[in-house]
C-alpha cells in the first residue's frame, strides 16, 4: 500500500478500536452506541479504501441509518443512563471471562493470518455498480428474493410480536 | 506486511469486541450491539477477501450485502423480543430473566 492509504487506514482502524472500546465498555448505553456508530463509521472507511464505495453507502445507510436507529428507540426500554442496568461495575470473574472471550479467537487466528498470509493484490478489484445489479438479477436473483421474504417476514413477526389487542 | 492481513486483522478486532461484549454485557441492548459488532467483521473480512485475491469481487459485495440484509432482519426480531421481554418482566437485564428458575 502507498502512504497515503496506510495512513487511511491507521485513522480508520484507531477509530473502530476506540469505537470497540465505547461499545463494550461504556457504562452508558447510549455511549456505547454511539461508539458502534464510530466502528460502523470507521468499517465504512475501510469499504472505501477497498474500493468498494457502494458497500460504504449501504453500510452508513443500513446500518448507521437503519439499525443503530432502531437500538436507539430500544434503549428507551432498558435504564440507559450512565447510573443505570450497566453501572454497577461487573463482577472481576465476568469481566475477565469477557477479556477472554476476546483473546481466544485473537490468540488462535492472528498467528495463523500473520504466519501464512494469503497472496494478496496491492490494488483492490473495481466492480462497476451495473454489473453488481446485473449479478443480481440474473445470476443471484433467488438469494435478493429469499433475503426480501426474510426481511418481510421478520417485520411482520416484530409486529405480530408487540402487537396489543384491544380487548384485553 | 501484505494488505489482506491488516484488513483481517482489523475484523478480528470487531470479532474479539463483539465476543467480549457479548460475555460482558448484563442487558439485551447492550449484547445487541455486541452482535452487531461482529457482523460487521465478518462483512469487512468477505469484502476484504474478494477485493484483495483473484476471487469474485462481485461476488464478495453481494454476500456482504446479504449479511446486512440479514443484521437489519435480525435486529428488527431482536429488539421486538426485547420489548416482549420488558413488558413481562419489566427490566432488559438479562439475570432477571429467568423463569425456571425457583423464585426469590
Amino acid at each position: 500500500m502507498e502512504t497515503p492509504a496506510i495512513l487511511a487506514f491507521g485513522f480508520y482502524f484507531l477509530v473502530i478500536v476506540v469505537g470497540c472500546f465505547m461499545a463494550v465498555g461504556c457504562a452508558s448505553l447510549v455511549r456505547a452506541l454511539v461508539g458502534l456508530v464510530a466502528t460502523l463509521l470507521g468499517v465504512a472507511g475501510m469499504y472505501l479504501l477497498l474500493n468498494a464505495p457502494f458497500m460504504a453507502f449501504m453500510q452508513i445507510l443500513i446500518y448507521v441509518g437503519a439499525i443503530c436507529v432502531l437500538i436507539f428507540f430500544a434503549l428507551m426500554l432498558a435504564r440507559a443512563d450512565a447510573d443505570g442496568d450497566e453501572a454497577d461495575p461487573a463482577p472481576a470473574a465476568r469481566t475477565f471471562k469477557g477479556v477472554l472471550a476476546a483473546m481466544l479467537p485473537g490468540a488462535l487466528l492472528a498467528p495463523i493470518l500473520m504466519l501464512h498470509p494469503t497472496a494478496s493484490k496491492m490494488i483492490p478489484a473495481e466492480v462497476p455498480l451495473a454489473e453488481l445489479g446485473r449479478r443480481l438479477m440474473e445470476d443471484y436473483v433467488l438469494p435478493f428474493e429469499l433475503i426480501s421474504m426474510v426481511l418481510l417476514i421478520s417485520m411482520a413477526g416484530a409486529v405480530l410480536l408487540v402487537w396489543e389487542r384491544r380487548d384485553k | 506486511m501484505k494488505p489482506l492481513v491488516l484488513y483481517q486483522l482489523a475484523s478480528l478486532v470487531l470479532l474479539g469486541a463483539g465476543l467480549a461484549g457479548l460475555v460482558k454485557r448484563r442487558t439485551l441492548v447492550g449484547m445487541l450491539i455486541a452482535v452487531e459488532l461482529m457482523l460487521n467483521g465478518a462483512g469487512l473480512s468477505i469484502v476484504a477477501a474478494t477485493q484483495l485475491t483473484g476471487a469474485d469481487a462481485a461476488l464478495g459485495q453481494l454476500a456482504t450485502l446479504l449479511v446486512m440484509g440479514l443484521a437489519a432482519a435480525e435486529a428488527t426480531v431482536a429488539l421486538a423480543a426485547i420489548v416482549v421481554v420488558f413488558r413481562r418482566f419489566g427490566t432488559t437485564r438479562t439475570d432477571a430473566l429467568a423463569t425456571l428458575r425457583e423464585q426469590q
